[in-house]
């Protein structure tokens, strides 16, 4: 033994394969000519050859300590803290998604979904209201609707104004109808009635609203023209003997000129009301 | 592109797409047609247009019924004229038209014989191309003979309706002029394009022509009570020999003319928007008038008392006066020309 001679220590981590590779091929060259190491190499090798095999079970079985087990479970614990919701749900999803039950399952859930917003989109379609304001009156409640495009006659003006129709349009593959409303004051309209008088004006806008649906189909055109005469002749007297009474209310004969005019009218509204129930009962 | 998560939702929008497409293509909504018609126009069928019928069949037929039979039918196209005889047989002749047969729908029971009758159309489904009302007969020339204590009851599409000695008739067409003579318990004639004319009847009277004018000569009730009323839209209204006591006439852009008796107790009043209106009344009439005028004149070659007068300047003006003792009530307005009582 000299003093380049290795220690036991050296020649088992020679042994184990522990040492860096210059270690290893000093160790193998000195091993070559010294005795005494060689020796030392040797015995060892002999107790490495008795001690492995009978450790060699307990070292194949890879059975974590529980020191492992509560590294890991730190490890787990620390990660599950730190990550975001979206990540936790993103994992459970990609997870749940590996099973193909619960993939055909989404599948229809989407489709479902995608449909039900589809239909939603069609909506009911909802009349597109256009105002009418009567120049100057207050608009605030709506009084009787008119047949768009046609002429008003205000019962307490002679001005009568033509309403205007919102025009019907294509959007989105939908048709919008459109209902011109005639607006006017509730206040001023009860107050501008004369006694009896607003019962004519409401069944003239009820009998107006049916038969302006139906006269352009009742009526040839030579009664139509003979109607629309007859109808400006009662409107022009009801809008006179209106501004008379309103000028002089205890004109009792222009009451009743006003009233048969109103009378008047409803008989000629209902003539094209009986005459298209009498065409329609031949059919 | 090979990660398993990715393949997994790639797959899964794939197939979601997939089963997506024709239900979206079901629910698009197709395109809808444009509107026919400016709003406010309803959709209904147009009515139906009427061809010339030519072609039918000549036919007659007899059915003996109850005295005071009721009958009814609709004409859609033709001449007709129905009699009352002094037979209880209804006869029913048609030239080249329909074929029709009688509905029997109700027997008297005292006499048991047919009392209430449909005059039906045969043949009408065949003639469905022109889209003929159902159960309606037509023809160049359409008689029926009918007991004079008859009922009858027309509706009618394109029809000149001529009935003489029937109790009672009602007649209400869309076209064609409209001829009662001899009606003994009251007619109702309703004509939108038309004349109609009354002669020689009794019983309430309701007349009524849109276009046309309304013509009665020597008519009166046949109770206590009855009424006649008389309206026109675009005609005039000519009235002559009435013993109604209430007389209510109404024309819009018609004249008015009434020439007979002022009945003691009697109303009447003879209306117009745009017409003149004039009254032949006897000498020793007495009524109090009232006469309503706009755009007019009033005059009267009759003794009458002048009461009120209010023809100041204004859109109506009004003269009450008194004929003799007064006893009847007369109402003359227009609000668009003159206004003339005189002698016959």
């Amino acid at each position: 033994m000299n003093a380049n001679c290795f220690d036991i220590g050296m020649i088992q981590a020679f042994l184990d394969g522990e040492l860096t590779h210059d270690e290893s091929t000093r160790i193998s060259s000195h091993v070559a000519a010294c005795d005494t190491c060689a020796l030392m190499l040797a015995e060892a090798e002999e107790e490495s050859a008795l001690v492995f095999p009978a450790l060699e079970r307990e070292f194949n079985t890879l059975v974590p300590t529980q020191r492992l087990w509560n590294k890991i479970n730190d490890s787990i614990e620390t990660d599950r803290n730190n990550q975001s919701i979206w990540s936790k749900a993103w994992a459970f999803l990609a997870v749940a998604l590996a099973n193909p039950t619960f993939a055909a399952a989404a599948s229809v859930l989407i489709v479902i979904g995608i449909s039900a917003a589809v239909l939603l989109n069609r909506a009911p379609e909802q009349p597109t209201v256009a105002e009418v304001v009567i120049p100057k009156t207050k608009v605030s409640t709506t009084a009787q609707i008119a047949p768009a495009g046609d002429v008003v006659v205000d019962p307490r003006s002679s001005t009568p104004y033509t309403v205007e129709r919102a025009s019907t349009r294509y959007d989105d593959r939908r048709i919008t109808t459109s209902t011109a409303v005639y607006k006017t004051s509730a206040s001023t309209n009860n107050a501008s009635y004369m006694p009896g008088e607003e019962s004519y004006v409401k069944t003239i806008s009820s009998l107006s609203k049916t038969v302006e649906t139906q006269k352009s189909e009742t009526l040839r055109p030579s009664e139509r023209i003979a109607y629309e005469r007859d109808m400006a002749v009662v409107d022009d007297a009801i809008a006179k003997m209106r501004r008379e009474v309103k000028k002089n209310p205890k004109n009792e004969s222009a009451k009743q000129v006003l009233y048969s005019s109103y009378q008047n009218k409803i008989d000629l509204l209902n003539s094209v009301s009986q005459k298209g129930e009498l065409m329609a009962s031949l059919r | 592109m090979n990660n398993p998560i990715a393949k997994i939702i790639l797959r899964i929008v794939a197939v979601s797409l997939f089963a997506a497409i024709p239900m979206l293509v079901q629910a698009q909504p197709s395109m809808p047609d444009p509107p026919s018609r400016v709003y406010g126009v309803s959709k209904k069928a147009p009515l139906p247009v009427l061809a010339p019928m030519t072609g039918g069949d000549t036919s007659e037929k007899s059915i003996a019924v109850d005295k005071n039979v009721n009958l009814s039918l609709c004409v859609t196209q033709g001449s007709l004229k129905v009699n009352g005889w002094d037979r209880s047989e209804i006869r029913v002749f048609v030239k080249d038209g329909a074929k029709f047969g009688f509905n029997v729908q109700l027997k008297s029971p005292k006499t048991n014989m047919p009392a209430l009758i449909n005059l039906t159309g045969l043949d009408a489904k065949t003639k469905g191309k022109y889209a003929v009302p159902t159960e309606c007969i037509w023809g160049d020339e359409i008689e029926i003979d009918l007991p004079v204590n008859a009922v009858i009851n027309i509706k009618g599409q394109e029809t000149t309706t001529v009935i003489d000695t029937v109790r009672k008739a009602t007649v209400k067409t869309i076209g064609g002029s409209i001829n009662l003579r001899n009606i003994a318990e009251g007619a109702v004639a309703v004509t939108y394009e038309g004349d109609v004319t009354v002669e020689s009847s009794t019983g309430a009277m309701s007349l009524e022509s849109t276009n046309g004018n309304v013509i009665v000569f020597g008519s009166g009730p046949s109770e206590i009570g009855d009424q006649f009323k008389a309206k026109t839209n675009s005609g005039n209204v000519n009235l002559q020999k009435l013993d109604y006591r209430q007389v209510d006439v109404t024309s819009i852009s018609g004249s008015v003319s009434y020439n007979g008796e002022i009945l003691s107790g009697g109303s009447y009043n003879l209306s117009t928007s745009n017409g003149s209106i004039r009254m032949s009344v006897p000498v020793d009439t007495s009524c109090q008038v009232v006469a309503s005028y706009g755009f007019g004149t009033f005059n009267y070659d009759l003794p009458l008392k002048i009461e009120t007068e209010n023809i100041m300047e204004g859109p109506v003006k009004r003269v009450v006066g008194k004929l003799g003792t007064g006893g009847a009530s007369v109402r003359l307005t227009t609000n668009s020309g003159s206004i003339v009582i005189k002698k016959p």
